[in-house]
C-alpha cells in the first residue's frame, strides 16, 4: 500500500474521536453538540474504512455506509427536536434543559 | 514505521503529502467545529472536515464511500444543519464556560483518556499486524463491488437501514409539525 | 407414698392455674375457696405419704420418683425428681398444713379486696413452690423451688402495688434473695465440676477437697442466710411486712424463711465436710438471735416486732443446725411454724378489726374488746418465750443445750447467747403483750373497733387461729429430749445428729432451767416496765439510736451498694445512653442524608455531565480490558 500504513489512519480517527467527545462534553449549544456528535461518527467511519482496507473486508465499508445513514436519521430527529424547542421559545442551552436535576 | 523506509518512490511521496494535508485539515477543522462560538461557523468547519475525510477515503480505495460522504453528509446533513441554524437565529456562547467546575477538567481528562487508550490499544494490540497491508484489486471500493456486497452478503443490514431511515423521516416530520399552542404556555429561557 | 407426694405438689399448682385461667369468670369467694381446697388436698396428700411411710421399715423410707429426664448434657443428667423421705415428709406436712390454715384465714382477711383472685393465685403458687423446694429430688429441683419461692415472695410482698413502700420492699427482698441464689448456684457449679452430678446421693457421698468443700458449704450458707434473713442479709424481712398479714404469717414466719434451715439439714453431709462453715452458720444464728432481739425492743409496729422475733427464732434454728443438732433445729422449725403463724394471725385479727392500725402506741387495751384474740396471742407468746408446758420450751432448749454439748469455747458462747436470747424474747414479746392487750382500751381503739357480725372476725379467721393456738400449746409434747424423742428418731435415717452435739441429760436440765428462768425474768421486767410502770425505760440514747436504726445495716447497705449503683445508672443514662445510643438513630439519619447530599451533586441535571459519565465509564472499561489483556 502506498502512503502511510493503516495505523496512521486509525490514529487520526482516534484523535478526531477525542476532539468530538470533547466538543460534546464542553459545548452548551445544542446544535454544536450535534455537530460534535457528527465528528465522532465520522471518526468511527474513518476507522472502519481503514480496517476494511487492511483486512480486505467489504463489511467495513458497508458498515460505514450504514453509519452514514444512521447519522443522517439521527441528525434529522435531533434537528426536529431543536426546531420544536425553538418553537416553544425554550432555551437551546443544554444546561438550561435540566429537568433531570436531582 | 517500516513502511516509511520501504516505499519511498515518487508516487509514495505524493500520497504521503496528500495524506498529511488531508489529515491536518481534518483535525484542524474538527478543532474549529468545537471552538467557534457562532454555530454557523462551526457547521461550515464541519464541511471542511467532511471533505478531508472524503480525501482520506479515496486514499484508502473506498471511492463509493467517499462519494457518498460528500453527497450525503456534506450535501444533505450539513445543509440541514445550516437551515436550522439560520432558522434558530444567532446565538453566541462562550464555548468553554458554564456547568460545574469539575466539568471542564473532567471532560478533557475523559476525552484524553479515551484517545490515549485507543492509541495504546491499537498500537499494542495490532501494531505488528497493521504494519503491512497488501495490495487490493481495482474493483475494491468501486460502486459495483459495494452494491454486490451490500445486496448479497449484507442484505439484512440494507433492509434495516432503510427502515431506520423511514422511521427517522416520520419522526422528523412529527417533531416539526405545528402543534396547537397549549394554554398558559410560558417562555422559558 | 410417691402418689401422695405428687398429689401434694401438684394440687396447689392446679389451683393456681385454675384461678388464673378462669379469671373474672368466677367470683372472688370462689377463687378463695379453690385455693383453700387445693392446699388442703395437698395436706391430704402429705398425710397419705406420711402414713404410708410410717408403715414401712425404717431403712426403706426414702424414695425418689422421677417424672422424666429433664436435662441431659454429655454425662450430666438431671431428672424431674421428687424425693420422699422423713425430712421432706415433715416439711410437706408443715407447709401444706399450716399453709392450708393460713389460706383459710386469708378468706376472711382479704375479703373485700378488689384483687382477691390474684392474691389466691399467688398464694397457691407459693405453696406449690415451697413444696417443690422441700420435695425436690436433686439439687436442681431444690434450686428451682428456691427461686420460685423468692418470686412468690416478691409478688406477695408487693401485692398492694399502688403503695410505693410495698413495691420497694418487694424489690429489696427479691434482690437480696437473688444474692443468695447466686452463691448457691456457684456452689452447685463447683459440685458439678467435681462430681458431674446434682443428685443427692452422688453429691453427698462425694469426698471433696478441703477448699472445694468449704466453698460449696459457703455458697449454700449464703443462700440459706439470704432466704432466712440472717445477718448480714437480714434487712429485707422487716420491710416485707408491707405485704398482707397472712402472707407475713405463711411466707415470712412459717415456711419460706425456714427454707435455709431445711437446706442445711438436707445438705448436712456437705456441711459436715466443711465443719468450719457449719460452725459459722451456728455463729451467724447466734449473732442474729441477739441482734434481732435487741432491735425488737424498740419497734413500734406490731408486725415488725413479730418479724424481728422470727429473725431471732430462725437464728436459734441456725444455731441448732449449725452445731449438728439437725433434728432439734427442725423441731423448733415445727413448733415455730405453729406459734409464729398464730402470733401473726392474732395480730392480723386485731389489725383487721381496728381499721388496719399497726402502731402499738395507739393500740392499747384490745384485750377487753377481743378476748379470744387476747388468749390466743398469750398462748403464742408463752410458746415463743419457751415457758413450759407450751411448745417453745420443748424445742428451743435442746438447741441451746446442744451448744453446751460441744464443750468448746465457742459452744459456751453460743450457750450464753441462747440464754440471753431467751431473756430478750421474754422482754420484747411481753412488752408487746402488755402494751397492746391488757388494760383500758385507748380512745383510738374505742373509736375504730368494729366487730364482724358480733364476733371478733369471720369464722374463716377464727377457726385457724383456734387450731393453731391448740397446736402451739400442745404440739411440743411430741418430743421432750431427755425422756422421749420420736421426732429425732423419725429424722435419724436422713439427718442424724452429730455425736458432738448430743447433750447429756444434765446439760439438758440445767439449760432448760436457765432458759426458763431467763424467759420469766424477761417477762417480769416487761411487766414492771410496761404494765406496772414501776421501772422507767432507761434513756440510753446511744443504744436506743442503735436499735432504732437496726444496727445501721440499712444505712450501710445504702451507702455501699445502692448509691454507687444508682450513681452508675444515672451516669450511664446521662452520658452514654442519651448522647450515644439514643443519638445514634438521628446521627445515622443525618449521615445518610449528608451522603445523599454529596451523591446528589452528581445529578447536575446537565446533559453534558451525564455524557461525561458515559465517556468516563467507557474509558474505564477499555482500560480494564487493556489491563486484563
Amino acid at each position: 500500500m502506498l502512503g502511510p500504513g493503516v495505523a496512521w489512519y486509525v490514529a487520526v480517527a482516534a484523535v478526531l474521536f477525542g476532539i468530538g467527545a470533547l466538543g460534546v462534553l464542553i459545548r452548551r449549544n445544542t446544535l454544536v453538540v450535534l455537530l460534535s456528535l457528527e465528528l465522532m461518527l465520522n471518526a468511527g467511519n474513518l476507522a472502519l474504512i481503514a480496517f476494511s482496507r487492511h483486512f480486505h473486508n467489504g463489511a467495513g465499508q458497508i458498515f460505514a455506509l450504514a453509519v452514514m445513514a444512521i447519522a443522517a436519521s439521527e441528525v434529522c430527529v435531533g434537528l426536529g427536536l431543536v426546531v420544536a424547542l425553538n418553537r416553544r421559545r425554550l432555551s437551546l442551552d443544554v444546561d438550561r434543559l435540566s429537568e433531570l436535576r436531582g | 514505521m517500516s513502511t516509511l523506509v520501504v516505499a519511498s518512490s515518487a508516487g509514495n511521496v505524493l500520497v504521503w503529502i496528500v495524506w498529511i494535508v488531508a489529515g491536518f485539515s481534518c483535525l484542524a477543522a474538527g478543532v474549529a467545529v468545537i471552538s467557534f462560538s457562532n454555530p454557523f461557523y462551526s457547521a461550515l468547519a464541519l464541511i471542511g472536515n467532511l471533505a478531508s475525510l472524503a480525501v482520506m477515503y479515496l486514499l484508502l480505495s473506498a471511492e463509493f464511500v467517499a462519494a457518498a460522504q460528500v453527497l450525503v453528509y456534506a450535501g444533505a446533513v450539513v445543509v440541514m444543519f445550516l437551515f436550522v441554524i439560520a432558522y434558530v437565529g444567532p446565538r453566541h456562547e462562550t464555548p468553554w464556560s458554564g456547568g460545574p467546575s469539575w466539568q471542564t477538567v473532567a471532560a478533557v481528562a475523559a476525552a484524553g483518556a479515551l484517545l490515549v487508550e485507543i492509541v495504546v490499544a491499537i498500537g499494542l494490540e495490532a501494531g505488528g499486524s497493521l504494519s503491512h497491508s497488501g495490495k487490493v484489486g481495482a474493483a475494491f471500493g468501486s460502486p459495483a463491488w459495494i452494491g454486490r456486497v451490500f445486496l448479497v452478503d449484507h442484505l439484512l443490514a440494507f433492509e434495516i437501514t432503510s427502515i431506520v431511515l423511514l422511521v427517522a423521516a416520520v419522526g422528523g416530520v412529527i417533531l416539526g409539525t405545528h402543534t396547537r399552542r397549549l394554554q398558559g404556555e410560558e417562555v422559558v429561557n | 407414698m410417691t402418689g401422695g407426694a405428687w398429689l401434694c405438689l401438684l394440687a396447689p399448682l392446679g389451683g393456681t392455674i385454675v384461678i388464673t385461667l378462669l379469671g373474672t369468670r368466677i367470683s372472688r369467694l370462689a377463687a378463695a375457696w379453690i385455693a383453700t381446697t387445693t392446699v388442703f388436698v395437698a395436706f391430704g396428700g402429705a398425710v397419705w405419704a406420711f402414713v404410708d411411710m410410717q408403715s414401712r421399715q425404717v431403712g426403706s423410707r426414702s424414695e425418689i420418683t422421677t417424672a422424666w429426664t429433664w436435662l441431659q448434657s454429655g454425662n450430666f443428667k438431671v431428672g424431674l425428681e421428687l424425693l420422699v423421705d422423713p425430712l421432706s415428709a415433715v416439711m410437706m406436712l408443715i407447709v401444706s398444713g399450716v399453709g392450708g390454715l393460713i389460706v383459710l384465714y386469708s378468706i376472711g382477711y382479704m375479703d373485700g379486696d378488689e384483687e382477691e383472685r390474684r392474691y389466691f393465685a399467688y398464694i397457691s403458687f407459693f405453696v406449690f413452690s415451697m413444696l417443690l423446694l422441700v420435695e425436690g429430688g436433686n439439687l436442681l429441683m431444690l434450686l428451682i423451688g428456691w427461686g420460685l419461692v423468692g418470686l412468690s415472695s416478691y409478688l406477695l410482698i408487693g401485692f398492694w402495688h399502688d403503695r410505693p413502700s410495698a413495691v420497694q420492699a418487694a424489690k429489696k427482698a427479691f434482690v437480696m434473695n437473688a444474692l443468695g441464689d447466686a452463691t448457691m448456684a456457684l456452689a452447685f457449679f463447683i459440685l458439678i465440676a467435681h462430681t458431674n452430678s446434682l443428685s443427692f446421693a452422688t453429691d453427698f457421698n462425694a469426698h471433696l477437697s478441703g477448699t472445694a468443700a468449704n466453698f460449696v458449704a459457703l455458697g449454700l450458707l449464703g443462700g440459706a442466710v439470704a432466704k432466712s434473713a440472717q445477718i448480714p442479709l437480714q434487712t429485707w424481712l422487716p420491710d416485707a411486712m408491707e405485704g398482707p398479714t397472712p402472707v407475713s404469717a405463711l411466707i415470712h414466719a412459717a415456711t419460706m424463711v425456714t427454707a435455709g434451715v431445711y437446706l442445711i439439714a438436707r445438705t448436712h453431709p456437705l456441711f459436715e465436710q466443711a465443719r468450719t462453715i457449719e460452725l459459722l452458720a451456728a455463729g451467724t444464728g447466734a449473732l442474729t438471735l441477739l441482734v434481732a432481739g435487741l432491735i425488737a425492743l424498740v419497734q413500734t409496729d406490731i408486725k415488725k416486732v413479730i418479724a424481728y422475733s422470727t429473725m431471732s427464732q430462725i437464728g436459734y434454728m441456725f444455731l441448732g443446725a449449725g452445731v449438728g443438732a439437725y433434728s432439734s433445729g427442725m423441731f423448733h422449725l415445727l413448733t415455730h411454724a405453729f406459734f409464729k403463724a398464730l402470733l401473726f394471725m392474732t395480730a392480723g385479727l386485731a389489725i383487721h378489726a381496728i381499721a388496719g392500725e399497726q402502731d402499738i402506741r395507739k393500740l392499747r387495751g384490745i384485750g377487753r374488746l377481743m378476748p379470744f384474740t387476747k388468749w390466743c396471742f398469750l398462748a403464742g407468746a408463752l410458746a415463743l418465750v419457751g415457758i413450759p408446758p407450751f411448745s417453745g420450751f420443748f424445742s428451743k432448749d435442746p438447741i441451746i443445750s446442744s451448744a453446751a454439748a460441744l464443750g468448746t469455747w465457742y459452744g459456751w458462747i453460743f450457750w450464753v447467747c441462747g440464754v440471753a436470747g431467751a431473756f430478750l424474747t421474754g422482754l420484747y414479746t411481753f412488752r408487746l403483750w402488755f402494751l397492746v392487750f391488757p388494760g383500758e382500751p385507748s380512745p383510738f381503739v374505742r373509736e375504730h373497733y368494729h366487730d364482724h357480725h358480733g364476733r371478733e372476725g369471720a369464722w374463716t379467721m377464727l377457726v385457724p387461729v383456734g387450731i393453731l393456738a391448740v397446736l402451739a400449746t400442745f404440739a411440743g409434747w411430741l418430743q421432750w429430749t431427755p425422756h422421749w424423742d420420736p421426732f429425732t428418731k423419725w429424722l435419724e435415717p436422713v439427718a442424724p445428729t452429730l455425736a458432738a452435739a448430743v447433750p447429756t441429760t444434765t446439760q439438758e436440765y440445767y439449760t432448760s432451767a436457765a432458759a426458763v428462768v431467763a424467759g420469766l425474768v424477761g417477762i417480769g421486767v416487761a411487766w414492771a416496765v410496761y404494765s406496772r410502770r414501776t421501772i422507767a425505760i432507761p434513756a440510753a440514747p446511744f443504744w436506743r439510736r442503735l436499735f432504732e436504726n437496726k444496727f445501721y445495716f440499712d444505712w450501710l447497705y445504702d451507702r455501699i451498694f445502692y448509691r454507687p449503683a444508682a450513681a452508675t445508672a444515672t451516669f450511664l443514662l446521662r452520658d452514654f445512653e442519651d448522647p450515644v445510643i439514643l443519638q445514634a438513630g438521628p446521627d445515622l439519619g443525618e449521615a445518610t442524608i449528608e451522603t445523599g447530599g454529596l451523591v446528589r451533586r452528581l445529578q447536575t441535571g446537565l446533559l453534558r455531565t451525564y455524557v461525561l459519565f458515559v465517556a468516563a465509564g467507557a474509558a474505564a472499561v477499555v482500560l480494564a480490558f487493556l489491563i486484563a489483556k
